[in-house]
């Protein structure tokens, strides 16, 4: 591409990038200039580069544009320069999917990819490949195959990647390759031999036998080139993963342990790299590989000392021991010239290391943090993190150091990364909440992110109010009334509130503050000052609680449902808030299991923030899709976990999920055909209904073919007794069976025969009723109070746990048994009695409050159980499910 | 015999082609267009061809003359195409299959289809009934009479019958190509 670094000399000679003000228009009018003659190279070359910056760009062409601008190219076909014509090969891969009628150019590089001119034929064929859709391949095929065994290397590889993209679209003509593929992976060329070994996988990664039998064979067979063998490495542990299993005497892990020994670099990192990443291994298998990382950290490449310390960096995390062998080495990093590498050997060593140490690498760290690019100071922070955890007697250290680094310039996910841990460290660690939320006070004081800034005012608004001095935060919440923008404004109004209702000896400074708010410029911010001004000021325990401290949980997406439900229905009854399911409870396992992935990783940071939608209104999003079951009346109230109702790896497979309505129970019965010569039609599963339920329509799969899975309906109605919903039903699977081809699945005959399939019993349980709400310990206590004056009924019953070898066990069985969320669950273990408490939400919106004292007994555990609601049969109901 | 033809063919080839011209060759599949090219490009005829999926730019330098044939396919799907590359050029050549008198009025109708565009007014056309060795093949004025040429009265168009596999009648199809050429024109 000569014309293009010509370009870019000039460009650096001029200081400004000549491409910079190109207008799309203008171009496309040069673009004509490609239908002249005779045609003038040196003049279309430029242009046809300025069409291709532009769409690099992210300049958008519309299809008449794009096809306009396609077809004046082809016109360059008759020129036979070599410098326009691989241009045009780039111009035809860009627009492939712009322009319409690209296939007009197959014949011409049909032509170009097989003709004398070398120079041609790779271009050609990644051109004609992008441009030929499946139903095109079969003509082309042929001219492929010759490609990928062809003697020029850059032919062959050309081809054997076009092929690679091919089999997105047309898997089974590729597949048809696989015989070139394999004389490809002979070839003495290293990059033919790497990309016919991905080629091959590719067709082949859906067949565990024929991976594993390409795996063997190739790995006898001594492949020259280390990509290749890079690949076969990864190859091997992919199937080694799957597998499962111990490693011992597998053929796969002797192969990538022997690879450890390969005379190229790449692949000996590789195989280091790979051992180390394998789940499941022992210290002693991994430690030859740690070795090998060692010997790298003290390479006199710098790459190969970068990929040796991330590496270990890594497996700090679950092989700490093992790393440790190399501190010496890492140590000696610490002062490499490449900051990248230092931090990543500091933050190993502040993984592995001894308390003691902590101080001196931090000011190690301090010493040059200025200098490293964000992501490696995230790097940093997530090692301090871990550490904070680890040594809780550290903590004056290093938030000292944090807060530096929160003081310094750096963005969102940088500093966001800060804040979390001096969140999670208030949290750990109850000394150090004082000198955290200190720490966090004086950086709202200037903080440029708005996210940010009303995370940490939500922080202070539950936290504050509950440390020794409260009123010392109160300046710098008001701070931000007066100087921030309006959405920091509002969260500052909530967050005073907060201490309003929580410390009654401010609450008239608290008031006056909240007055002077009512004066604001944005109606967010008046309508929230006005609303806990006036709560405030009645000063009625009850509301407070309820509104200000603990507002209503109620799932968002719901409740904009219901109540446009009941705009657009016209019903004259009162809009019943208690019909709008609880938020989804977010499970703090959950939440530490998102934490690990991001440790130590570098690049992996942005996928943290995954929405976490609620599972909930998810399903009653797909519920309103079925035809027949939008009529059910209220909206969906809690779903169950899907059981199985088979085993695994028999012929139908089953699973059920139980969704309850106010009202009503729907059953989905999501079924797959696991047999290739069967098609299964009318598919239903038959309920055998207890005493009280009522079948109201059952909905069957119309058909189900081979490997797919779809859903069939069951929709019930509970019975009014609410001693009768606790029950079971028995269950079978009803369909008509057709035999059919394998291949094609086309059944052999027009008629089938009925049959039957026996499913496990479906258990309809308490838990099935009581959607989960989250309370945190006070919240309950103040709730239970409450509820013991208002008009709740009580039921309270003792129960022998026997058989439980302690308390943790216990609680975790009645956790399960009840699916609610346990407030205030920490440290079971250390104590010998234990009190449970479980909010919840009985269907049709009924309150319950659950509390079981649990204390551990001579031959297993008892338990006091109460349950409080404001229904007497659901707390007799909740009662009698546990005995 | 056929020396003499190719004895004749090459004095023809080498009175006109003296400077450069463009003509777009279209028709329907398998009337012999690319055959055509390979013809008077190299004066050999195959029999088996694939069908042209697309166009092929072909260059045929003889002596100090450049003749550039786009050689479009005929499929379907290529002929709302053909308009693109017919704009602008000396001459469009459009050929019949003589002796497939099933797919002549799928024939007259793309030719007209096409002519009627306006971006292509006053281009000189020449229609050739190709396959004239087959037993059954039309002639000049049945061919005429079929494609309805009489109604195309805003250029010039002339019909041949040929064969270019017994390379009959390629001779005046050339001379006809003459007189259109850049320089033929001004003669």
């Amino acid at each position: 591409m000569a014309p293009v670094s010509k370009r870019d000399k000039k460009e650096e000679e001029e200081g400004g990038n000549i491409f910079q003000n190109l207008d799309k228009t203008s171009v496309l009018q040069d673009a004509r200039t490609f239908n002249d003659t005779p045609v003038n190279p040196r003049k279309c070359t430029p242009i046809l580069t300025k069409i291709l910056y532009l769409l690099n760009q992210g300049e958008q062409l519309g299809t008449t544009e794009a096809t306009e601008a396609f077809f004046a190219m082809t016109k360059l076909f008759q020129s036979k320069n070599a410098v326009l014509r691989r241009m045009v090969y780039l111009g035809i891969k860009e627009l492939s999917t712009l322009a319409e009628d690209v296939i007009i150019v197959t014949s011409s590089l049909t032509k170009d990819m097989t003709g004398k001119e070398d120079l041609y034929r790779a271009a050609a064929i990644r051109a004609l490949c992008s441009i030929t859709d499946a139903t095109m391949l079969q003509t082309i095929e042929r001219y492929m195959k010759q490609a990928i065994v062809d003697k020029n290397p850059s032919v062959a590889s050309a081809a054997l990647v076009s092929s690679l993209h091919m089999s997105k679209t047309a898997g089974d003509v590729v597949k048809r390759w696989v015989n070139e593929a394999q004389e490809a992976i002979n070839s003495d060329n290293v990059m033919v031999q790497y990309h016919a070994l991905g080629l091959l996988y590719h067709i082949r990664k859906t067949d565990r036998l024929a991976v594993n039998k390409l795996v063997a064979k190739l790995t006898r067979m001594n492949l020259k080139s280390p990509f290749a063998v890079c690949m076969l490495i990864r190859i091997a542990c992919k199937q080694l993963e799957k597998d499962g299993g111990d490693y011992a005497d597998s053929p796969l892990f002797d192969f990538v342990e022997s690879c450890l020994r390969h005379k190229s670099e790449t692949v000996t990192y590789e195989a280091a790299a790979a051992l180390v990443n394998l789940r499941n291994t022992t210290a002693r298998q991994v430690a030859p590989a740690v070795s090998v990382l060692q010997l790298f950290c003290s390479s006199s490449k710098p790459v190969l000392r970068f990929a040796a310390v991330r590496t270990l960096n890594k497996v700090a995390t679950t092989h700490p021991p093992v790393v440790t062998s190399c501190n010496f080495d890492l140590e000696n990093l610490i002062t490499d010239s490449n900051r990248s590498i230092a931090t990543l050997a500091i933050t190993t060593l502040l993984k592995t290391g001894a308390e003691s140490a902590v101080d001196r690498l931090m000011k190690q760290i301090a010493s040059f943090v200025s200098e490293i690019s964000d992501e490696f100071k995230i790097v940093v922070v997530q090692a301090i993190r871990a550490l904070c955890l680890k040594f809780p007697r550290k903590h004056s250290t290093l938030m000292t150091f944090l807060s530096a680094m929160l003081r310094d310039e750096g963005g969102l996910e940088y500093k966001a990364s800060i804040a979390d841990t001096i969140i999670t460290i208030i949290e750990d660690n109850p000394e150090a909440k004082e000198i955290g939320l200190a720490h966090l006070c004086e950086f709202i004081e200037d903080c440029e992110h708005v996210s940010l800034a009303v995370r940490i005012l939500h922080l202070l608004g539950k936290e504050g109010p509950k440390t020794i001095q409260p009123s010392r935060y109160i300046r710098f919440i008001y701070n931000r009334v007066i100087l921030e923008i309006a959405v920091i404004r509002a969260a500052a109004v909530s967050a005073l509130a907060q201490f309003g209702a929580l410390c009654p000896d401010l609450l008239p400074n608290i008031l006056v503050l909240l007055a002077r708010c009512q004066m604001d410029t944005d109606d967010e911010v008046r309508d929230r000052a006005t609303y806990y001004y006036h709560l405030l000021k009645l000063q009625e325990k009850g509301l407070i609680f309820n509104y200000i401290v603990d507002p209503m949980q109620v799932c968002l997406v719901s409740l904009e449902k219901s109540l446009a439900q009941q705009v657009h229905d016209k019903v004259p009854t009162k809009f019943d808030l208690k019909s709008v399911p609880p938020a989804p409870v977010v499970s703090t396992t959950e939440d530490t299991a998102k934490e690990t992935i991001p440790e130590g990783s570098i690049s992996s940071a942005p996928n943290r923030i995954v929405p976490v939608q609620s599972t909930v209104s998810s399903y009653a999003e797909k519920l309103q899709g079925v035809p027949g079951l939008q009529s059910i009346p209220g909206t969906l109230f809690h779903v169950s976990e899907p059981i199985e109702l088979t085993e695994s790896e028999t012929e139908y497979v089953v699973t059920c999920t139980k969704l309850t309505y106010p009202h009503h129970l729907v059953l989905q019965f999501e079924c797959k055909n696991t047999l290739s010569d069967q098609l299964l039609e009318n598919v239903r599963v038959q309920i055998e209904a207890s005493e009280g339920y009522r079948i109201v329509k059952e909905i069957p799969i119309p058909k189900l073919p081979y490997n797919e899975t779809h859903c069939a309906y069951v929709v019930l109605q509970f019975p009014e007794q609410l001693s009768l919903t606790v029950t079971n039903f028995g269950a079978t699977l009803r369909f008509i069976v057709k035999d059919c081809d394998p291949s094609t699945g086309i059944p052999d005959a027009d008629d089938g025969y009925d049959d039957d399939y026996m499913l496990e019993d479906v258990e309809i349980s308490i838990s099935d009723q009581i959607e989960k709400v989250s309370m945190d310990r006070e919240a309950f206590d103040r709730a239970w109070e409450a509820a013991s004056d208002e008009d709740f009924t009580e039921s309270e019953d003792t129960f022998n746990l026997p058989g439980m070898s302690g308390l943790e066990q216990a609680v975790t069985k009645v956790v399960k048994f009840l699916a609610l969320e346990p407030t205030g669950l920490t440290k079971v273990s250390e104590r010998s009695s234990f009190t449970l408490c479980l909010p919840g939400m009985f269907r049709g919106g009924v309150e319950v409050l659950i509390r079981a004292k649990l204390a551990v007994a001579n031959n297993g555990v008892s338990m006091q159980f109460t349950v409080r609601s404001a229904h007497s049969d659901i707390a007799e109901l909740i009662c009698a499910a546990v005995g | 015999m056929l020396s003499i033809i190719n004895r004749i063919l090459d004095w023809f080839r080498s009175l006109f082609w003296k400077e450069e011209m463009e003509l777009t060759l279209v028709g329907l599949q398998c009337s012999g267009k690319t055959t055509f090219v390979n013809v008077i490009a190299s004066g050999q005829f195959s029999q088996d061809m694939i069908p042209t999926v697309g166009f092929n730019m072909r260059k045929i330098t003889k002596g100090n003359v450049t003749i550039k044939v786009w050689d479009i396919g005929g499929q379907p799907r290529f002929r709302s195409m053909w308009e693109r590359y017919c704009r602008g050029v000396n001459a469009i050549v459009y050929m019949v299959d003589a002796a497939d008198q099933d797919k002549l009025e799928a024939s007259r109708n793309e030719l007209h289809n096409l002519l009627d565009k306006p971006q292509l007014m006053g281009i000189p056309v020449l229609v050739l009934g190709n396959k004239r060795d087959l037993p059954n093949a039309l002639d000049e004025k049945e061919i005429i009479d079929r494609m309805n040429l009489c109604a195309i009265q805003d250029r010039e168009i002339c019909c041949y019958s040929i064969s270019c596999k017994s390379k009959d009648n390629i001779d005046i199809t050339l001379q006809w190509l003459i007189n259109h050429s850049k320089s033929g024109g001004a003669r």
